[in-house]
């Protein structure tokens, strides 16, 4: 199996250790293109289960295109192509026997801009389980509404208005009912997309709190521009820089001591 | 100091001037706006007024109260009070012997002068209230007649009594018989019976539209069911599922030309194909709405196209973020948000197929139909033809009933609109 291909053997750029001793997602030379521009180019890195993990880098580094083949949300842009591997749980994710339906409901994701559906906060939470078909009654259902805001730390605010809009919440509240709507269909993985950059220091303290309840149970992936944030929830962190993985370590050492001179250059300000 | 550079004093002076001239431009371009929007005004008032001033009369007409004796053996020959007894019965020989009672005629001439005042209707007339109510069988009740079309056009003063009686359509005889009746208190102007449910005829007095409406209606349901869905189905495919490559391109720009090539296009096509190729009976709502329908889909594939790409992406990704398959995404997401622009593109070519003459008199829509069509596979016409066959007409009742057909298009132009603007407001998503 190549995912546990003997890892010295294993060559790359990228300074630092890609590996996880408990891999939740393995991924190996993965290459993105826009039509004909190159997006990210030999991407290689683990994601370990139950961590979280970011990925910083200067906008446009390939970040965000990064963490959307984890569910592949890329398939959804025209003249997108992926080259590479992506194992989850042994499986590589790009093979053509999968289905992208399973894997989005393995893989969860937030996206930037709170985008919850025009529908009450009841049905958005419950617009996943019910696509699936995970339950088939009413008392299953109000169930899985109930814990997933429980646990998206959301349900004392709402329970009284489950039936009123979703999108008449505050920005932060918003985000919390997205990431309720994707833990609702059990998911093992949440990618995260900036998930507090349209948010006020308050919700996001908020949603970085869940954060930590969270990686109790999923292995996240947060794509972040706050060099505070990611060095406040993450276990490791990954640097992007144009399209490549310049670095990758525990956060404690990308923050304190980086190796790479381009890592040195966006932690201390100097690019970025 | 750089040298390049102006002095300050200098550039506030020349950018105040320029204020001032950057000013009267605006004003300029207010003043312009608002005459446009005047001058198109008036146009649209001037419009109104002239279809309403002949419009409004055209509603109105003429009529002649008599006390007509129902009698029995004469009115109902067989019998058996069926159709064909009735209408086989003397009904005119009976108005007119009332008729006569008042006007009191002496001589073969004068009687055959009088003649000319009721309507051909009449004898039809008697025989639809017998139909109704056979229980006035026997009795001499009052009964109000149309007058014929000369005499209404006598009484509204169209025809003038000072003009020569040779160049006069009634003759003085005829003008002697009115005065009677207008001094007998006979002559009464009432809202018309025929011009809301009569249908077509040669003789203005009695012709109506509901023809033409229910022609129009029919005509109408079949497009908007053929249309609507293979609209909205198309917009869906190429804005969905459709790969991007030069076929796409080839259809996109052929719905694009499409939508406008000239209306009577369509019809030629729908007389080649349908009633050409396939063999099918002209002038039938069936083929005219396949033919609309062809003319309007351009019009809803790219309103429902605009429509479904106006919808947020970020409510797809969400859609798509928690596994939702594309037709999901789709049926769930995408199309209740782009339903309210869809149903607008769909009245806006409802609208025009409703006002649309060219393509139906390709394919037989312009005959001359008395009956009233009972489905859409009998022959009928639609109002706009109706208007226009009214318009070709000579006799003077037309032109003000052409009027009132035409007022009755913007009245049922109106209607769609509201119900559209209705249905739109109701179904937009205001969160």
């Amino acid at each position: 199996m190549e995912m546990n291909e003997d890892k010295k053997d294993f060559k790359t750029n990228t300074v630092g250790d890609i590996f996880s001793d408990n891999p939740k997602i393995v991924s190996r030379n993965v290459s993105v293109y826009y039509n004909d521009k190159k997006a990210i180019s030999d991407v290689s890195l683990d994601i370990g289960s139950k961590e979280i993990i970011s990925l910083i880098g200067p906008s446009g580094c390939g970040k965000s295109t990064f963490l959307r083949c984890f569910n592949r949300m890329n398939d959804t842009i025209d003249g997108c192509k992926v080259e590479g591997k992506i194992f989850l749980d042994n499986e590589n994710i790009y093979d053509e026997m999968i289905d992208v339906v399973p894997l989005r409901a393995k893989v969860g994701m937030v996206f930037q801009k709170p985008n919850p559906f025009p529908k009450s906060i009841y049905d958005n939470v419950a617009y996943g389980p019910r696509i699936h078909g995970l339950v088939d009654n009413k008392k299953d259902m109000d169930n899985i509404v109930e814990m997933s805001l429980k646990n998206a730390g959301l349900w004392d605010e709402v329970k009284d208005r489950l039936d009123s809009p979703g999108t008449g919440l505050s920005g932060g509240q918003q985000q919390r009912l997205c990431i309720a709507r994707a833990i609702a269909v059990s998911p093992e993985i949440i990618l995260m997309d900036e998930p507090c950059s349209a948010l006020d220091p308050i919700a996001t303290a908020k949603i970085e709190e869940l954060l930590q309840t969270l990686a109790n149970d999923y292995s996240i992936v947060i794509v972040t521009h706050s060099m505070q944030q990611a060095a406040r929830v993450s276990q490791r962190t990954a640097y992007f820089h144009l399209g490549e993985l310049v670095e990758v370590g525990y956060t404690k050492h990308i923050f304190t001591n980086p190796t790479d001179i381009k890592t040195q250059n966006y932690i201390t300000g100097r690019i970025g | 100091m750089n040298k390049s550079l102006m002095n300050a004093k200098d550039a506030e002076l020349i950018v105040k001037s320029s204020v001032l001239k950057r000013r009267r431009k605006d004003k300029r371009l207010k003043f312009y706006g608002r005459s446009t929007i005047f001058i198109a005004l008036s146009f649209l008032v001037f419009l109104f007024y002239s279809i309403f001033e002949k419009g409004i009369p055209g509603f109105f007409q003429y009529y002649v109260t008599l006390d007509v004796n129902l009698d029995q053996k004469r009115l109902d020959p067989k019998g058996d009070l069926s159709h064909e007894s009735l209408y086989n019965g003397d009904g005119r020989g009976l108005v007119l012997e009332a008729l006569y009672k008042v006007i009191k005629p002496k001589g073969r001439k004068e009687k055959k002068s009088a003649k000319k005042i009721i309507s051909s209707n009449a004898d039809v007339r008697i025989a639809k209230m017998i139909l109704n109510d056979p229980s006035i069988l026997g009795k001499t009740i009052p009964i109000t007649f149309a007058v014929d079309d000369d005499i209404d056009s006598f009484l509204r003063g169209y025809i003038k009594r000072d003009t020569p009686e040779s160049d006069r359509r009634i003759n003085d005889k005829v003008i002697n018989f009115v005065d009677i009746l207008v001094k007998e208190n006979k002559v009464i102007y009432k809202f018309s019976d025929y011009i809301l449910t009569g249908s077509a005829s040669r003789s203005p007095e009695i012709a109506g539209i509901k023809g033409a409406l229910i022609g129009s209606i029919l005509t109408l349901v079949v497009c908007f069911f053929l249309s609507f869905p293979l609209g909205v189905a198309t917009a869906v495919y190429l804005e969905g599922f459709a790969p991007k490559n030069k076929i796409t391109e080839i259809i996109e720009i052929n719905i694009n030309n499409l939508a406008a090539v000239p209306s009577v296009v369509f019809g030629i096509l729908g007389l080649a194909i349908f009633i050409g190729v396939f063999g099918m009976p002209r002038s039938i709502p069936l083929i005219g709405g396949m033919v609309l329908a062809i003319m309007t889909l351009p019009t809803i594939i790219i309103s429902s196209r605009a429509a479904i790409s106006a919808v947020p992406p970020s409510i797809k990704d969400a859609a798509y973020g928690v596994g939702a398959s594309k037709l999901q995404t789709l049926m769930h997401h995408v199309i209740p948000l782009a339903i309210p622009g869809m149903l607008t593109g769909t009245i806006i070519g409802m609208a025009r197929a409703l006002g649309e003459t060219a393509p139906l008199l390709m394919i037989g829509m312009v005959a001359f139909i008395v009956d009233i069509p009972n489905s859409i596979q009998e022959p009928a016409t639609v109002l706009p033809v109706q208007i226009f066959m009214w318009a070709d007409f000579a006799e003077r009742m037309f032109i003000n009933k052409t009027s009132s057909a035409t007022i009755i298009l913007l009245v049922f132009l109106i209607l769609m609109n509201a119900i559209a603007v209705f249905l739109r407001n109701k179904l937009e998503r205001r969160w």
